[in-house]
């Protein structure tokens, strides 16, 4: 019989895999098959309304100036994307979404939308609120780990000091 | 005062649904169901949407959205979301 951490590690990376995977499949048959995931998240990341810098929605997505000028450049010219100079600052790069970029990051929030609809329509009000307050843990959990990562010069350190607090927590 | 701006909104919202939909304005009416009795796929719908927050400059989340049943309910919301603009 599997452990039960074997059984919550499994799952959680099936759950990510699976839910990148439905998404992709999704993509590919709907009205934005030109569209990559990694595109569709830097849509998502510069969101439907306001313009954004270039350095905002870079670290946002965890990305460096440089990778994000090159994904702008493709989905530019794939006409998601406009960018501007800002009018105040005219060192400071602004992007936003045209009306098919908007189109398609507002597309791709129902995706979620929906698949998180679903998912909560199985249960009563007071499972739902356990459930939800149970998944916003393992949230919670998992963006402090990443975070210990955030401006590590030498990641396999830190990788080796998370392995350390973990085993610490279980003896 | 209210009403004759109410007039004005219907009239916008109509005209944009009839032309996203290719749908008449007189086969709309303010008790029409968004939901069931418009041909309406998720990506008219929100083409629907930009549409409206670009003509009205409000924005129009997926959360008020889900609220919205009718054209009235829609015209209701924009009222509200353009009060004092």
């Amino acid at each position: 019989m599997k452990s039960e951490e074997e059984v919550m590690s499994e799952a959680l990376v099936r759950i990510f895999e699976n839910v990148v995977l439905t998404e992709e499949k999704s993509l590919q048959a709907g009205y934005f098959s030109d569209l990559s995931i990694a595109e569709m998240h830097t849509l998502t990341a510069i969101g439907p309304y306001e313009s954004r810098t270039m350095t905002k929605t870079a670290e946002d997505l965890g990305i460096t100036t440089g990778t994000l000028t090159v994904a702008i450049d493709r989905l530019v010219k794939k006409g998601y994307v406009i960018r501007q100079r800002d009018t105040n600052d005219k060192r400071v790069v602004r992007i936003s979404l045209t009306r098919n970029g908007k189109l398609a990051c507002r597309m791709n929030s129902k995706f979620h939308r929906v698949l998180a609809k679903h998912i909560l329509s199985g249960y009563n009000e007071k499972d739902r609120k356990h459930l939800l307050a149970l998944v916003n843990e393992v949230d919670v959990y998992v963006a402090q780990q990443l975070r210990r990562y955030d401006g590590a010069v030498n990641v396999r350190k830190t990788a080796m000091e998370v392995a350390k607090d973990s085993k610490k927590e279980n003896e | 005062m209210d009403d004759s701006r109410r007039e004005q909104i219907y009239k916008e919202v109509i005209r944009i649904l009839s032309a996203d939909l290719e749908v008449s304005a007189e086969d709309i009416a303010n008790d029409t169901n968004l939901n069931t009795e418009l041909p309406f796929d998720s990506l008219q719908l929100y083409e629907f949407v930009i549409d409206l927050e670009e003509a009205f400059n409000v924005k129009l989340p997926d959360e008020l959205l889900d609220q919205m049943k009718t054209v009235d309910d829609i015209v209701s919301l924009i009222m509200r979301l353009t009060e004092g603009k």
